[in-house]
């Protein structure tokens, strides 16, 4: 404690390079402290939303949900993997393009999202939700036409909950000339998987169906299962059945989603902690060794005025972890604040879900930004404490005052 | 939602195997196809291989194609770590492949046409044209179909931001680190007064000298930009089995990059001289 009062009152004696050394840790412990957000970010805020409603294997036609082919003869599929011992329920989600007519403005190019939820017949009421959530008003009943709007939409739209709302809709090519269908307006919802500026409506696949004027075949993008307890037996039988689908528990997605999009982000991080981390060693140093040399006659005089070595050595990485330790505290709400900055400018790129984060704070990355800050503390405070440790006390002090 | 459209050829592994004991010949009844590097790789196909292709995992409606090519496929930032296992053919033989047994022909549809204009500046009439014309096309200039949120302008705004954090760092930094040498020369700069140097003149000695100082530091750490360049690049291509080009050190950058450090450099060094000048001369040499 001694040792850290005395750095304190010399760090307080040069209140303009404490200031600017702390200033710098903070800047430089934000940036680190958001690349370890980032490092893991995307996989803890994946795995959210894909847990979020309870859907605990996703089934596809390709290798990642939503990246292939639709699933043939959905029906058939469905029902043979809802009758599956190990699973509750499925639920059938079809993708159409829609466009949404709007008086006196132009089109806005919308997704219609339906969904019928399968069950085995001897298992009762399964509960299960719908792949959004209501913000505002109510569900979709079992009203045929019956549709919930994500907020973009009925910003952009003018629509709220009780309206009507008027969508041409395609379900066999992406953009057919179709005669306009009119949808009854629920609810508000959120979609977890929209993008920032992506207009989103859900309904039943009924719905779905109908709007599209009957013209759609029996596929479906996407198949969302809820197993009985054991996730990984379920998506083996559903595998096992050999039905010509790929059945994925929420995790072996994330694996994948990892290896496939999210690695970018992770060297991106690993590489600006190296360098971010060797910048602040690198700087600190300079900062404690030019420092030390402009006080090594003073040094010398407390040397001898009775001062053991380890004391003085204790004063310059007290020093250092004053500096270090003051800065880290500091990049805690600036790199909260960068973080949001920088998160808002990834999630800008296309297809990117709005309530995907690429900047989480977990615990293990709070104590890796300690534990780096620790090192950076003692790893810029051993050529200094070496510089006073080794320090001849009689010549320091003739040369001193001789210059 | 959908994170692409694009239509994904199922490559149908045991007919593989069959075709590649099939000894390469001259065949014009098998349509050509060419194939990325990456597929050739990683099935160990050659060019003049037979292979059978089908767009569901059964195979059933499965034809034989020939391998005409291998080509290196176009870098793609959005695609960065999927393996680009892709085949690429003649139009009409995707249309037969992908048609449903109960549709006839000539009634599928294209997600995307390509247009090649005689003048490329009339882009933007045409594109205005079609989308008048054509209730349902939606038509886009190429400069204009990646738009301000794609990846690569993501990117780099994404990039700008952590360089800006950086400057700000190096900046705090700097100036501290100023204080300090300047702090060293308290004593020559009072005799410099002592001997009657007046403020300005002194003042523009030490901005020569930060000057000086911040363009060598410019320029060394351009040289090591430039050696990392090399470095981070080969690594990345390596890491994701690309020809992307991760850091390109382009005359803008390096012409930003001096823009930005030099006067940072020089401005730090009159900052932190600034308050020692306004001292007199006998305060500075301690008398």
């Amino acid at each position: 404690m001694k040792a850290l009062r005395f750095a304190a009152r010399s760090l307080v004696r040069q209140p303009a390079r404490a200031a600017l050394g702390v200033l710098g840790v903070a800047a430089v412990g934000a940036l680190l402290l958001d690349m370890l957000m980032l490092s893991n970010g995307l996989v803890v805020s994946m795995r959210d939303l894909l847990d979020r409603y309870g859907w605990d294997i996703r089934v596809a036609g390709g290798d990642l949900p939503l990246q292939g082919p639709r699933i043939r003869h959905a029906s058939t599929t469905a029902d043979t993997i809802a009758n599956l011992p190990s699973v509750r329920a499925a639920l059938l989600f079809r993708i159409a393009d829609a466009r949404i007519d709007r008086p006196n403005v132009g089109p806005l190019t919308a997704q219609l999202v339906g969904v019928e939820v399968r069950s085995a017949p001897g298992r009762g009421v399964v509960r299960t939700s719908p792949p959004w959530t209501i913000v505002s008003g109510r569900d979709i009943g079992s009203a045929a036409g019956d549709v919930v709007i994500n907020q973009p939409l009925a910003s952009a739209s003018h629509i709220a909950p009780g309206s009507i709302l008027t969508v041409r809709v395609s379900c066999v090519a992406e953009r057919e000339a179709l005669p306009p269908t009119t949808l009854h307006v629920t609810g508000l919802a959120e979609f977890p998987f929209s993008g920032v500026n992506e207009y989103v409506v859900g309904g039943t696949l009924g719905t779905l169906k109908t709007a599209c004027g009957g013209n759609v075949v029996d596929e479906v993008d996407l198949l969302l299962v809820t197993s009985t307890g054991d996730a990984d037996g379920a998506a083996a039988a559903i595998r096992a059945a050999g039905l010509g689908v790929n059945a994925m528990t929420n995790d072996e997605v994330v694996g994948r989603f990892q290896q496939a999009g999210f690695s970018y982000f992770r060297q991106i991080s690993s590489v600006l902690t190296a360098v971010t981390v060797s910048f602040a060693v690198l700087l600190i140093t300079v900062l404690l060794t030019v420092s030390v040399n402009q006080r090594l006659g003073e040094i010398a005089a407390l040397r001898a005025l009775g001062l053991s070595r380890s004391r003085v050595v204790k004063d310059v990485l007290s020093e250092s972890v004053l500096i270090v330790g003051t800065g880290g505290l500091l990049s805690l709400p600036l790199g909260w604040l960068l973080a949001a900055g920088l998160d808002n400018i990834l999630k800008a790129m296309p297809g990117v879900p709005a309530e995907l984060h690429f900047f989480v704070l977990e615990r293990e990355a709070l104590a890796v930004h300690l534990a780096l800050l620790v090192l950076t503390a003692l790893l810029a405070a051993a050529y200094p404490m070496r510089i006073v440790s080794t320090l001849p006390i009689a010549a320091t002090l003739r040369d001193e005052v001789i210059g | 939602m959908r994170f692409s459209g694009f239509i994904i050829l199922l490559l149908s592994l045991p007919a593989v195997a069959t075709a590649q004991t099939v000894q390469p010949k001259p065949d014009t009844t098998h349509p050509d196809i060419i194939i990325s590097r990456q597929l050739a790789e990683s099935e160990h196909l050659a060019v003049g291989s037979f292979v059978r292709l089908a767009t569901d995992p059964a195979g059933t409606t499965a034809r034989q194609f020939r391998i005409a090519g291998i080509y290196e496929p176009t870098p793609n930032p959005s695609r960065l770590g999927a393996v680009p296992r892709e085949v690429r053919m003649h139009l009409p033989d995707l249309l037969n492949l992908i048609r449903p047994p109960s549709q006839s022909a000539g009634t599928e549809y294209v997600s995307t046409i390509n247009v090649g204009l005689v003048d490329p500046h009339d882009a933007a009439a045409f594109s205005r044209d079609v989308n008048a014309r054509m209730p349902g096309a939606i038509a886009r200039p190429s400069s204009e179909a990646a738009g301000s949120a794609g990846p690569f302008r993501v990117l780099e705004r994404f990039h700008l931001a952590i360089a800006s954090v950086t400057i700000v760092a190096a900046t705090v930094f700097l100036l501290a680190l100023t204080i300090m040498l300047v702090d060293e020369r308290r004593e020559t700069v009072g005799v410099l007064r002592l001997i009657g140097l007046p403020v300005r003149r002194i003042l523009l000695q030490i901005l020569l000298e930060g000057l000086l100082v911040a363009l060598a530091g410019a320029l060394f750490g351009l040289a090591l930009a430039v050696g990392s360049e090399r470095l981070i690049n080969a690594f990345f291509q390596w890491k994701y089995d690309t020809a992307l080009i991760f850091v390109r050190i382009t005359r803008d950058v390096a012409l930003t990059c001096t823009a930005i450090a030099v006067p940072l450099g020089a401005a730090a060094t009159v900052v932190a001289s600034w308050a020692l000048l306004r001292r007199s001369g006998l305060r500075l040499v301690r008398r």
